[in-house]
């Protein structure tokens, strides 16, 4: 490097005030972190360290979007290459020599060429960016802090214009040749005079290094944050989809709390203070939010950028007030439409590149307003309901067998305290009551039948599963529920569950810790399928076909392909993907706060759904959850398609089969 | 303004096939599941929000056994701040003897206004509220559906036949029973009820009232319980919804009920 003109005496106290501002708000952001409450991340550690590579460093979630992720990779990879570059400016502006002993050498000519050829590629993608939301500006961006995006990007791109200016004139200040890509950025200013390229020389370097640190301020108060949390985020990622987080981590008796889930900012866990920092404002969980999608008040990228707002309010990184503010987060800083508005469905926190949480946010928020007695008064009758008879419907429990009377000759064995079975099959309580779901629980009972297994239902002695009452907020009473069941399930011998609802499923295999296989019916009779035990007699010829994913058994469970082979088993017509499929596939309506209380919304999100089965010429929707069987149903009827479209549930067209 | 509500457990019989014991002199409640009262529900709920409006105290009471603290638990964690469960001890009491049982406790009470739910789920005999305010010498209101706050009155709503509604003011104290749909009654959720059984909750025995058990004995007596006899005249419409609805529509326009 040549002699600068500036004195390093000049450097060492702008870096000292940058680095000393940047570690106030850093500590400032770690304050409100300590404050929060614990959430332990540290089981699992290697998945996380894959995750952390696969999903942090590789960012196998950008294609997902494949302009805008490509993009980003190339930007984000850019950063990761010339922060070596950034360390070696910096040095050589305070005059240490950190880096010399790796400035030589092939890794270092090598690096030389990596480093201008990544410089051009930011910039250009940088300026492409740009161009993209200046020409064609995404909805998912609606909201988001554009103004700080064009500021950023153009940060980035003057960081990379001194630079370039900076190498191109020290190469014909040095006359050095050796370095192909900054001769040729060098070629413009070949006729210039010594002392004009002096001038670009120091000048691109004063620049650059002062853009840097303002960059480097920016981080903490901006969204892109998300530069220095994104990794970490990833890296304490929740991972088992599909639970739902204790009321309080390391609390064991809850009841002694004040009030339970969130009220006040400090009522979240580190982890999700450190969410909302990271949002990266992309507004593709909004994108892919069937909430958002059908005009409910919920959006969830505007839920994040809420509650930040309300953090930064609370605990400004500025001088510190005496009288500080203390917002009530459900009700005031988040409405209650949007609280009640989610599905739970967990399309957001699938499509989220850095991997936010969004259910058990908006759980604990339903769980402060449940115990305050501030959830829809629709809601208390169901809740009693469940309470003192064992399902939402307040149908007694005697009843709860009742179904099986339509059995016919199939028996169905009703299991006492003792008795013993292969295969528990745990009906629950919609698949038990209602009338259409009752069908999908006699299919499935034919199935098991044919295939010689020995099962046994648990009758008027099961309860609810409680997978909707956790879900709507009332936790107490999901504890409840569980503890009995669990009771129960202890005092018989079986050797695995079968359920008929993906939501049943779900929380006997994620929420209630059971140490015995459970599957879903579709697993169960894919495996049977396999081993030849069910063998179905004729195949369908008539019709074009699609599937439609429950969100509780392919998003939150990842079970995508073995309904799928079920349904090629016993097709012999086309089976076509809608356009949003497996992940990304739209929620039905849900199976919880939806079917008793009215959000408002412009259209529902099952008939959203039928449409895109129309779009692809189906005339056959088949799912694998009694919910989406009824949301989807009623969509057909209210949308007057019962001639073009029908709806099936995967169980009762293999039964038709069998 | 202090109120006192008096509080009932009664059987959730919604669609419950009901069995009757063999001695046919009650119903078998084995298999039934319990739960607070429909009416007074709404009557706890307007003593909470009335304790809420005027800065005033809740005291819950219910005759019963240790498994019908359950609503007294329920009245806690809503707010009421204190409860007394006065032990029934296995006695069979008819709506005087509560009454009397009652206004014994409720007599030691600071109170400006009594509450109770207009009538019980299971008996339907709507009496334990006016019989309590005679016993106390109290003026009373039955199925009220509103209460305004006046100096020293209250400013009562009843929903009369006809559907004429009748405003009328009532002194203080006095007992009111209260009607369905005067609010509504907020949900308690199941960790309140919890959280709840950690407060204190009084018991108190015959003894302690200087009553005796004997003097006790009910002066109405069932006799026999049954179901009538089936009779005809009942038709059971079958088939798919349209034909049921076009069968209905059919009866309703022979019968002449619509043209
Ligand atoms: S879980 Fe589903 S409904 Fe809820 S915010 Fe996420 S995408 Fe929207
Ligand atoms: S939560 Fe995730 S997907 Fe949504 S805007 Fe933020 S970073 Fe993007």
């Amino acid at each position: 490097m040549l002699e600068l003109w500036t004195p390093k005496y000049l450097f060492w106290p702008i870096l000292l005030i940058a680095l000393f501002a940047f570690l106030r708000s850093i500590l400032s952001r770690i304050q409100v972190l300590r404050m929060a409450q614990k959430d332990p991340r540290l089981d699992h550690l290697k998945e996380r360290f894959r995750s952390l590579l696969l999903d942090g460093i590789m960012q196998w979630r950008q294609p997902r979007y494949p302009f805008s992720g490509i993009l980003h990779l190339v930007i984000f990879w850019g950063f990761v290459v010339l922060s070596l570059r950034s360390l070696q400016l910096l040095s050589y502006g305070l005059g240490i020599s950190i880096l010399s002993p790796f400035e030589t050498g092939a890794f270092w000519d090598l690096y030389g060429l990596l480093k201008d050829v990544f410089e051009i590629l930011v910039l250009f993608t940088c300026l492409l960016s740009m161009a993209r939301r200046l020409l064609f500006n995404p909805p998912r961006y609606k909201g988001s802090h554009e103004a700080e995006a064009y500021l950023v990007l153009g940060l980035i791109s003057f960081l990379m214009i001194t630079d370039i200016l900076f190498e191109a004139s020290y190469c014909l200040l040095a006359e050095k040749n050796e370095l192909s890509i900054s001769q040729a950025m060098a070629i413009p200013f070949l006729k210039f005079s010594r002392t004009s390229l002096e001038v670009i020389y120091n000048l691109s370097f004063v620049l650059h290094i002062l853009a840097f640190l303002f960059f480097l301020n920016l981080l903490p108060l901006s969204k892109h944050f998300h530069i220095i949390t994104a990794l970490p985020n990833v890296f304490f990622r929740k991972l088992k989809t599909g639970s739902i987080k204790p009321v309080r981590y390391n609390v064991q008796d809850i009841e002694d709390l004040e009030y339970s889930g969130t009220k006040y900012i400090y009522d979240l866990t580190w982890k999700h203070i450190l969410d909302i920092y990271t949002c990266t404002e992309c507004g593709r969980c909004s994108d892919n939010c069937p909430a958002n999608l059908v005009g409910r008040e919920l959006s969830p990228k505007m839920l994040t950028l809420k509650l930040r707002e309300s953090i930064y309010k609370t605990y400004p990184v500025t001088v510190q007030k005496k009288e500080r503010p203390n917002p009530i987060i459900p009700g005031e800083v988040i409405g209650e439409g949007e609280i009640w508005s989610c599905t739970t469905c967990g399309a957001c926190e699938r499509e989220c590149p850095v991997f936010i949480e969004y259910i058990d946010k908006i759980v604990d928020m339903r769980r402060y307003l449940i115990e305050q007695g501030q959830g829809p008064s629709s809601f208390n009758q169901v809740f009693i309901n469940v309470e003192k008879t064992g399902n939402p419907f307040g149908k007694p429990p005697a009843k709860r067998a009742d179904w099986a009377k339509e059995a016919g000759e199939i028996p169905v064995r009703i299991l006492k305290k003792g008795d013993q079975v292969e295969t528990l099959l745990f009906v629950d309580s919609y698949p038990s009551f209602d009338p259409k779901a009752n069908e999908v629980t006699l299919s499935v009972v034919r199935g098991l039948h044919k295939m010689g297994e020995d099962f046994g239902i648990l009758g008027p002695l099961e309860r609810d599963s409680g997978h909707q009452v956790r879900r709507m907020g009332e936790e107490g009473l999901f504890e409840l529920l569980r503890e009995k069941n669990r009771n129960l399930l202890s005092e018989i011998r079986f050797k695995r569950i079968v359920t008929i609802d993906p939501h049943s499923f779900n929380t006997l295999k994620n929420d209630y810790g059971l140490q015995i296989p459970i599957y879903h019916y579709s697993q169960y009779l894919y495996l049977a399928l396999e081993n030849g035990r069910l063998k179905p007699k004729r195949v369908i010829r008539e019709g074009t076909y699609t599937y439609h994913d429950p969100c509780y058994l392919g998003r939150h469970n990842g079970i995508y392909g073995e309904p799928r082979e079920l349904l090629k088993g016993i097709l012999d017509a086309p089976l076509r993907e809608m356009s949003k499929s497996r992940d990304r596939s739209l929620c039905c309506g849900g199976a919880d706060v939806g079917l008793w209380y009215e959000v408002r919304e412009e259209e529902r999100m099952a008939s959203k759904r039928v449409k895109m089965a129309l779009e692809i010429g189906a005339d056959h929707i088949v799912t694998a959850c009694p919910f989406c069987m009824i949301h989807l149903e009623d969509a057909v009827k209210t949308m007057g398609l019962e001639e073009r479209l029908m709806v099936v549930d995967l169980m009762g067209l293999i039964d038709s089969c069998l | 303004m202090d109120v006192v509500v008096c509080l009932r457990r009664v059987p959730f019989t919604q669609e419950v096939d009901l069995e009757i014991d063999k001695g046919q002199r009650q119903i078998l409640a084995e298999n039934l599941a319990f739960v607070l009262n429909d009416w007074d529900n709404y009557a706890l709920e307007e003593a909470i929000s009335l304790k809420e409006r005027t800065k005033g105290t809740v005291t819950a009471i219910t005759v019963g056994t240790e498994e019908d603290e359950e609503v007294l638990r329920r009245a806690l964690a809503m707010g009421a701040d204190t409860a007394i469960r006065i032990d029934s001890e296995g006695l069979t009491l008819d709506p005087r003897n509560i009454a009397r049982l009652l206004a014994r406790v409720i007599r030691g009470l600071r109170f400006h206004l009594i509450l109770t739910g207009a009538q019980s789920d299971d008996l339907n005999e709507g009496c334990v509220g006016a019989m309590l305010a005679e016993e106390l010498g109290l003026p009373h209101a039955s199925v009220v559906n509103k209460i305004e706050l006046g100096e020293d009155v209250l400013e009562i709503k009843v929903e009369l036949e006809g559907g004429i509604e009748e405003i009328s003011t009532i002194k203080l104290p006095c007992l009111l029973t209260i009607q369905t749909g005067i609010n509504e009654p907020r949900y308690v959720s199941v960790m309140g009820i919890r959280k709840a059984a950690k407060k204190e909750l009084k018991v108190v025995t015959i003894e302690e009232l200087s009553l005796d058990k004997e003097a006790l004995v009910p002066d109405v007596y069932v006799e026999r319980l049954f179901y009538p006899p089936e009779t005809g005249g009942a038709e059971i419409l079958e088939g798919d919804p349209h034909i049921v609805a076009e069968k209905i529509l059919r009866i309703l326009r022979e019968r002449g009920v619509i043209s």
